[in-house]
């Protein structure tokens, strides 16, 4: 789009010299993206439904309260395990570092699952931050974790994986375990630095 | 050249998106958020005010994909929406507080150490980051626009609403800010070739 003139004409007025110009064009474009905070993709979905721009899926409708129902069973679940992660040494590994695969794939249960990968990630953010004294294996399994869903959120917006549907289900069920973990995790932690 | 190019998405993506499909949308979100995001965060320089055009973007782009034709990229109409975003917000009167955009250099003079100023040490003048955070955010823009997403000073100009001799003019001061650093890395990078030379030589 510019012209050899033009930049020529630009370093003239500046005195810049062509290997100077070269140089900061090369590492401007070198600088690194910064990846947005997780919680706008949230924020924009709940303006864009707001507005209606988003398209309600009918079966939705129906499947609604057995996806709420799914989460109230996650979240008993959770609240359940939490004494065991008291009384365990939360930070150890190992964690699979394959997902398992799923029998069952179908739309719906992808779209629950991404549901619940949300609801998660609301109540995550919804507990206290990070303060106090973290173990450092603590922080290293925290670390570790959130990792691993980076990864898999990088393979799951990769245009290039092209992935069917039973393997995108695979790789959300496992996001929303690692989320499970990263939220009793965090719990725990929660529980300690508030005593 | 531009990140936003380098891009590519599937066209039933945007296809299923221009019907509205959520997942479709995640997607291309997933796939353009953190150049959409880098782009507003360098004007900007802050993360607020970033997250808030990322948002009217993509907001923006589920408004107006239906009217999306293909083209051009995808990434290139996600870009033209998202630079629009923010030089309007840079423009606006509230992030301006009744400055003129022409005077914005008379507050940004030259080794005042606000903490964003470019060093003198040979370390820090190396930080592009800081030397850009030197400039006023015109310019920023501009530099930004006209050198990495390859925009012409007449399609800056445009956008901004003023002539291509400020467009121009902004980039010039500009480069004449960033001198400096840039003078003392092209040494820097001289005395290693030298010492490469040397070693060479040695062996």
């Amino acid at each position: 789009m510019n012209s050899d003139e033009s930049e020529k004409e630009d370093g003239m007025t500046s005195g810049i010299g062509v290997m100077e110009r070269e140089l900061l064009q090369q590492r401007l474009r070198a600088l690194p993206d910064t990846p947005p905070p997780r919680d706008v993709w949230r924020r924009i979905t709940e303006q864009a439904h707001a507005e209606g721009l988003l398209r309600q899926r009918p079966r939705w409708g129906g499947a609604r309260w057995l996806a709420g129902a799914g989460l109230a069973a996650a979240v008993t679940l959770s609240v359940l395990q939490l004494p065991w992660f008291d009384a365990q040494p939360l930070t150890d590994g190992p964690f699979p570092t394959e997902p398992a695969v799923m029998e069952s794939t179908t739309t719906r249960s992808l779209d629950a699952l991404m549901v619940q990968s949300q609801w998660l990630e609301r109540h995550l953010r919804a507990l206290p931050e990070e303060r106090g004294v973290m173990r450092a294996s603590t922080a290293a399994t925290i670390s570790e974790l959130q990792d691993r869903v980076a990864a898999i959120d990088y393979t799951l917006n990769d245009p290039g994986a092209d992935l069917t549907v039973a393997q995108q289900e695979t790789f959300w069920r496992e996001r929303v375990r690692l989320m499970n973990s990263l939220m009793q995790v965090r719990y725990a932690h929660a529980r300690r630095t508030s005593f | 050249m531009s990140k936003f190019t380098d891009i590519t998405l599937d066209p039933g993506i945007v296809r299923r998106a221009a019907h509205g499909d959520v997942r479709a949308h995640e997607i291309i979100y997933r796939a353009f958020s953190a150049p959409v995001y880098s782009i507003c965060l360098r004007f900007t320089r802050v993360p607020a005010q970033a997250e808030d055009l990322l948002q009217d973007t993509f907001v923006e782009v589920m408004r107006s994909i239906d009217t999306f034709r293909g083209e051009a990229q995808l990434g290139t109409w996600i870009r033209q929406v998202a630079v629009s975003k923010a030089l309007m917000f840079l423009r606006s009167a509230w992030y301006r507080r009744g400055q003129s955009l022409d005077d914005e250099w008379d507050d940004v003079t030259p080794g005042r150490n606000d903490g964003h100023g470019v060093s003198a040490s040979p370390d820090e003048a190396l930080d592009l980051d800081a030397a850009l955070a030197s400039l006023p955010p015109v310019s920023r823009a501009v530099v930004w626009l006209h050198d990495v997403e390859g925009f012409t000073h007449k399609e800056i100009a445009g956008m901004l609403g003023k002539s291509e001799s400020f467009s121009k003019s902004q980039l010039s001061r500009a480069y004449q800010r960033l001198r400096p650093m840039l003078e003392a890395e092209t040494e820097r990078n001289a005395d290693d070739r030298a010492l490469d030379n040397r070693v060479a030589g040695h062996c």
